[in-house]
């Protein structure tokens, strides 16, 4: 019963995942002054793209081939490990819903996305490849120090466990460490949803799509919607370990319906970051917009560890 | 046992006998190594929860008794297993040192190699301990010089010097453990009476001279500049073994300590420093072995984090934490003999198709050795922790520990455990980025220098054999992860005094397997109903904004990692060098990473050595009268110290 609820979890993310992307795409241009694409546009785009052909690098190996499954694959299994559908009381789920095979299984997706890259032998492939990487250098340490507050706030790295914890107030915002990460945890998640200023285009669309640039047709689909369900799901981790609220109800699929609306909120609104960020080279734009989530997250650091 | 010992010695001394036939002396030596391991191995495996003892007959100075409790039985395990992996693979390897060195003398060092390293993990006495440890170092230096390159000599005598560095620690640490407990059996040391104060300094001593062995930071230096320079086998079983026996004995001695917490956050902090540093190292080297190499280092720490766990654990009295912080370091221990062992033995093929070290001059090698790279791929998400791989299992239990250990009450562990945290996170996000590198430069892409790939082909099949069986291993050691835990508390529990806890709360690798093929399924589900376009891929050049393409083009391993090193720029210099001939000709840029702590840490003392050395060379001018007079002048003080003080 459990694997059925999370294979609806799962299915209706990936069918609303890019109705999120065509709102946003649309408020985008309404703030530009533009009639803008219809909310339903990225569907359009992902059913074209199914019925495209496709050509490849003649440098490619089998890890450009599986790269795409293997993206989906790990996106998808960092959005089960989210407990929406189930909860603490779930025997088998449990053992899999866990922080750190979330973050795992997210460092997964990176290093497909750096090998496919690199496996193309494109030039704009390999330094998006390396961007990947670089960017997951500046943000992995604030995630897990924003982190480190709550589970050893909570004594576990389970998520169910976490979520049922904040959703009864036993342990939460009367906590000020607690208060105090999630600002800079979802500061970084957003870093992780991969929009400005953190796409680090510097001018160059190639740039920007990286490895994506050099897939096309079905591939390129499913890559896709494994970046869309990422996306989702690094704010979903935000909601599931700091506003779990939407698991308050008891019906899994109220709960689930009540979490892609929050979620979808959160995607929408990271369209005010945005359209009105500036665009910064890598160097400085990590350096200097990462400092600060690094202090907000080390200040919730302290106060744990002064046992506040 | 003994049989087992007996047998490595008769095979290493045939092998030198057969000088004169070094083919035949090859196939003796390593079959024979891999056969006796082969069968070293399943006897250790099935002793597993025994203790057993051999005493050296005949009589000599001092009459060496040998034991193996149940953790001295799991690492000779582990010795035996991974040189059978590693002499399997030799069989074949050994061959491309024909012309280099005698392939009997290789065959021969290669059997007493392993066999010191048995016997030092069996030895419980202090003599035949540190006789052996320096066996097993002496050992490895002449391994090491196999492979006689230009400057073989000068690196040697770095690794030497850091050994005998560590050796003299170590020596000086168990002699005064040995005086407080008034013998020299180390199974008799225990309860030792002494304060924290001197408990803190023995362990720190210990801690510098197994450490240093095991490549801890700031030791790091010779792992790069000795791998580098042997042969692949032989740094497999160096940096897959050898520096498992150090990390053996650091366990077994420090246990022989009063426990204090103090322990915990020193292995704390040091495992902390030595992931960074390794992994900092391995991701911006050029080179693939050193990479590897420096990665050694990366996963000690990593070991530590987990042993610091345990001390901390033993030293509050808490046999939870202690219990999984044990078994998180033994399970890291022993993915990482498998993991290192495996891409050590990788490097060995790559090097031997194309004869480069240099990952600038690579690429596109996996459409040339196709089962080598899938092996290698595996190795290296293994090596990144990734699920559902065993890296991943043993990373997952020492997070676990780090948790549970910083939920107490109190600053200091809650400082350490997240430190160790934070560490082991950024470890994980640059191994991402080095070994996608490494393996990304290697096998995929274009060929940056097509001639070294030219001639390249898949190596034989026993070559490949015994890495797809250690490949077949990360993938088995992550999925049956509970197995493991289980083998490894019932080995633990022989070493912590509380015998009623057990590890509760573990994640179900074959349950993330399981979502992950049920992930696996939707998008071919998805592309059949929606009718995608499966017709046949076109293949083009790789595009390049409208250029002609030129395999120039690539991203290289130097700008692959430029933002990082820009980023780090206060930790790691480089020297940038441009050569320009003239306006029309190429520009030659060459680039240089110096090991900020070679320069800060090492060099001022081997200049300071080399000066004293020089100086005191005037007392050395070869007439014989004036050495006699030395030996006269000191025998007068001798006397005359013996006559007032004695």
């Amino acid at each position: 019963m459990d694997f059925i609820y999370l294979l609806i979890q799962l299915v209706s993310a990936i069918i609303v995942a890019p109705l999120f992307d065509g709102i946003s795409r649309k408020l985008r241009a309404k703030f530009q002054s533009r009639i803008g694409p219809s909310i339903f546009q990225t569907y359009y785009d992902i059913f074209k793209l199914l019925k495209r052909g496709r050509t490849k690098s003649s440098s490619t190996s089998y890890v450009y081939q599986i790269a795409p499954y293997l993206l989906f694959i790990s996106a998808a299994a960092m959005f089960c490990a989210l407990p929406i559908t189930y909860g603490a009381n779930s025997s088998a789920l449990t053992h899999f819903s866990d922080i750190f095979v979330l973050l795992y299984l997210g460092a997964l997706f990176r290093f497909i996305f750096i090998v496919a890259g690199i496996d193309t032998a494109n030039p704009y492939a390999g330094i998006s490849a390396s961007r990947e990487g670089t960017i997951g250098f500046y943000t992995e340490e604030v995630a897990v120090i924003c982190l480190i507050v709550v589970m050893m706030g909570t004594g576990s790295t389970s998520l169910p466990f976490i979520s049922s914890l904040v959703q009864t107030g036993e342990y939460g915002y009367a906590i000020p460490s607690f208060a105090i990460a999630s600002t800079a945890f979802l500061w970084v998640m957003y870093v992780e949803t991969g929009r400005k200023p953190y796409d680090l285009a510097e001018a160059e669309q190639e740039l920007q799509e990286g490895v994506l640039g050099e897939f096309c047709g079905k591939d390129f689909a499913i890559i896709d919607i494994a970046i869309l369900l990422k996306q989702i799901t690094v704010l979903g981790f935000f909601l599931v370990v700091f506003m779990p609220w939407a698991g308050l109800v008891d019906n899994p699929i109220v709960s689930l319906v009540l979490f892609l609306v929050e979620v979808g909120f959160l995607y929408v609104m990271g369209v005010f970051i945005d359209n009105f960020g500036p665009r910064f080279t890598i160097n400085k734009g990590m350096k200097r917009t990462m400092l600060f989530a690094l202090a907000i997250s080390c200040t919730s650091l302290v106060l744990y560890i002064m046992g506040i | 046992m003994q049989t087992i010992y007996t047998l490595f010695l008769l095979t290493s001394l045939v092998s030198l006998a057969l000088y004169k036939k070094p083919l035949l002396a090859q196939k003796i030596g390593f079959g024979g190594a891999s056969l006796i391991s082969l069968y070293a191995a399943v006897f250790f495996f099935s002793n597993l929860d025994e203790t057993m003892l051999w005493k050296l007959p005949g009589s000599f100075i001092s009459l060496p008794l040998f034991r193996l409790d149940s953790l001295g039985m799991f690492f000779s395990f582990l010795v035996s297993f991974i040189a059978f992996a590693v002499s399997l693979f030799s069989f074949d390897y050994a061959k491309f040192y024909e012309k280099k060195a005698n392939l009997a003398v290789f065959a021969s060092l290669f059997n007493a190699f392993i066999l010191s390293m048995l016997l030092v993990i069996a030895s419980d006495n202090v003599f035949s301990f540190m006789l052996l440890w320096e066996v097993m170092t002496l050992l490895s230096a002449l391994l090491i010089l196999i492979n006689d390159e230009e400057g073989a000599g000068k690196r040697v005598m770095i690794y030497l010097g850091i050994a005998q560095v560590g050796a003299s620690c170590l020596m000086v640490a168990l002699i005064i453990m040995a005086s407080i407990a008034g013998t020299f059996e180390f199974s008799q040391f225990e309860h030792l009476n002494i304060g924290t104060g001197m408990s803190i300094t023995l362990f720190s001593l210990l801690l510098l001279g197994l450490g240093s062995k095991a490549g801890m930071f700031p030791f790091h230096v010779w792992l790069p500049i000795a791998y580098c320079q042997c042969p692949s086998n032989a740094s497999a079983l160096m940096s897959g073994v050898m520096i498992k026996v150090a990390l053996f004995a650091f366990i077994k001695f420090s246990l022989l300590l009063p426990q204090v917490v103090t322990f915990g956050y020193i292995l704390l902090a040091i495992g902390a420093l030595s992931c960074i540093f390794g992994i900092i190292y391995a991701l911006i080297s050029n080179d693939y072995k050193a990479s590897i190499a420096y990665s050694s280092c990366e996963n000690v720490g990593i070991i530590f984090l987990g042993l610091g766990g345990a001390f901390y654990g033993l030293g509050t009295d808490s046999p939870t934490i202690a219990l999984m912080g044990f078994i998180a370091g033994f399970y890291h221990i022993l993915n990482h003999a498998v993991f290192k062992s495996l891409l050590f033995m990788l490097s060995g093929n790559i090097f031997t198709e194309t004869q480069t070290r240099d990952m600038d001059a690579l690429g596109g090698l996996h459409k040339k050795m196709p089962i080598t790279s899938v092996i290698f791929f595996v190795a290296a998400l293994s090596i990144c922790a990734l699920p559902p791989l065993n890296g991943f299992a043993s990373e997952w239990l020492i997070y676990k520990t780090s948790v549970i250990g910083g939920m107490a009450e109190g600053g200091s562990s809650r400082f350490f455990f997240s430190l160790a945290v934070i560490a082991l996170s950024i470890t994980g996000a640059m191994a991402i980025m080095a070994f996608s590198k490494v393996y990304g430069a290697i096998f995929l892409g274009v060929a940056r220098d097509s001639k070294s790939i030219e001639n390249a082909k898949e190596v034989s099949v026993g070559r490949l054999i015994p890495l797809a069986l250690l490949a077949s291993l990360c993938v088995g050691f992550g999925l049956f992860m509970n197995d493991v835990v289980g083998m490894l508390t019932k080995i633990v529990l022989t070493i912590i005094p509380q015998t009623s806890v057990g590890v509760a709360g573990l994640i179900s690798m074959p349950l993330i397997v399981a979502i992950m093929l049920l992930c696996s399924l939707l998008p071919f589900v998805f592309l059949y109903f929606l009718k995608a376009n499966n017709k046949e891929v076109r293949v083009s050049d790789p595009w390049a904004c409208g250029f002609l393409y030129n395999k120039n083009m690539q991203i290289g391993s130097n700008s692959f990692t430029g933002d990082v090193r820009k980023a780090l720029s206060f930790l790691i210099k480089h020297e940038q060098e441009i050569k320009l001939d003239g306006y029309f000709s190429k520009a030659v840029y060459t680039k240089k990473t110096h090991d900020f702590f070679w320069e800060k840490l090492y060099k001022p003392v081997i200049d300071l050595v080399m000066q004293i050395a020089e100086e005191i060379g005037i007392f050395q001018n070869g007439r014989t009268n004036l050495y006699a007079g030395y030996i006269l002048i000191y025998l007068c003080l001798i006397l005359i110290f013996g006559y007032y003080y004695l």
